[in-house]
């Protein structure tokens, strides 16, 4: 019989189509569930980042396929929830070195609700400047503004937080 | 007071709500297809890249909200999107009307837009039906910078020297005219009221519209006169459309059309 941390494995092999970072560091995996009879269907519930991203069905479909191919697992079924709310704050440690790694930077973790939100300068992900500003808050898709660092004189992108 | 919420849709509430979401739907759909028309063509690239971004956002959106009404008639949402005939959309004229290629007039058409859409994903976000709370709720946040981009450019254009002003001044004074019709309620809105399915806010609509515009406008040194719709106005919200519609529809839907069960 297939386990929860078999199918969790594989999900950590499958990434973004488009960046280099798992569905599971990138916090989209909310919950897998077994049933228990049939014991062989799962049912994988993900978190849009953005309502109709162009690379959910591409995720989707690496899914049903890896997972479809695990021994013991019959049938597969991915179920897009909007509750909880996706946010960047989901997005791992690992997961932000590797968006570091291809001039992706991440915001940091929101402090607690009740404390003002300040908006600290954003870091380089080349030199690691705060020497930093938004030259657009649209980039090339919707999850990410385009940032400029007057130290090194490279652009960048910054993930939006909603 | 205890607000009742529900997470399945009676019956005698799916049609209303339907005529609902698909004004919202059929409005970004065509304002999405509208804005896409600027890709390449626009200004500066940074516009270029907003009014693409903007515009496939819009779509984006309008898609979610066609899945939720596919699911409630068993149909795709590209079926719901892209097949019906004319007279079964609820947009409203301003939204498919051709700018001209006058950027100006883009502009105003999405900041009227934006704006308005604003306050009804506001009012959506605290629906009794709760699917439809949390997908407003989301909608929402996603679009909080089509409204700073769109004011951002009204004051920038506005106060920007003489031309710059007559241009936003004409625009905003050819666009007004069809402003009031987004107003234009649907079938079986009081229903949705009523059930709080489409819960009022403590002002009315209109004039909260008008209120926040109204603001932006000021700030960029131009006027803005806008008429509330008269009561009985029939207009888009009800199948009525303008003379140039059926060509807007035929140019979106070319595609879909020519095999309408593919899989893209």
């Amino acid at each position: 019989m297939v386990t929860r941390d078999a199918i969790l494995d594989v999900l950590r092999t499958i990434d973004d189509p488009e960046m280099p970072i798992s569905i599971v560091d990138l916090g989209i995996v909310e919950e897998v569930r077994m049933a228990d009879d049939p014991a062989d269907q799962v049912e994988i519930d993900i978190l849009p980042t953005f309502i109709g991203c162009p690379a959910l069905p591409m995720i989707e479909q690496d899914i049903t396929r890896k997972v479809g191919r695990l021994d013991g697992v019959e049938s597969v079924r991915v179920r897009f929830v909007y509750d909880p709310p996706w946010s960047v704050d989901r997005i791992t440690t690992e997961g932000r070195k590797s968006l570091e790694e291809i001039g992706v930077t991440v915001p940091d973790r929101a402090q607690s609700p009740e404390l003002v939100q300040i908006n600290l300068p954003v870091a380089c992900p080349f030199c690691k400047a705060t020497d930093t500003r938004v030259t657009s808050p649209f980039g090339p898709t919707r999850c990410r503004m385009i940032y400029y660092c007057d130290a090194c004189k490279n652009s960048f992108e910054h993930m939006k937080r909603l | 007071m205890v607000v009742m919420t529900m997470q399945a849709l009676p019956d005698e509430l799916k049609m209303p709500l339907a005529e609902l979401l698909l004004s919202i739907a059929d409005d970004k759909l065509m304002l999405g297809h509208r804005g896409s028309d600027w890709t390449g063509l626009a200004p500066i690239l940074e516009e270029d890249i907003a009014f693409s971004a903007i515009s496939q956002e819009e779509i984006a959106h309008a898609s979610a909200l066609y899945e939720m009404v596919g699911a409630m008639q068993g149909q795709r949402a590209d079926a719901v999107a892209f097949g019906r005939p004319p007279q079964g959309y609820r947009c409203a004229e301003l939204v498919t009307v051709s700018d001209e290629f006058d950027w100006a007039r883009a502009l105003v058409r999405q900041f009227f837009c934006d704006h308005f859409d604003a306050l009804r994903f506001d009012r959506l976000s605290r629906s009794a039906y709760e699917p439809l709370s949390a997908l407003a709720g989301r909608i929402l946040a996603e679009e909080a910078t089509h409204i700073e981009h769109a004011d951002l450019w009204m004051v920038q254009i506005g106060r920007g020297g003489d031309e710059s002003q007559q241009r936003m001044q004409a625009a905003l004074d050819l666009m007004s005219p069809l402003a009031g019709m987004l107003f234009e309620a649907t079938n079986g809105n009081d229903t949705l009221e009523q059930s709080k399915v489409y819960p009022v806010g403590d002002a009315d609509l209109f004039d909260r519209w008008l209120a926040d515009v109204q603001r932006v406008v000021t700030d960029a040194g131009l006027t803005l006169n806008v008429a509330r719709p008269a009561s009985d106005a029939i207009g888009g919200r009800h199948g009525r459309h303008h003379d140039g519609f059926v060509a807007v529809l035929d140019e979106m839907c070319e595609v879909y059309r020519i095999e309408p069960e593919a899989a893209w």
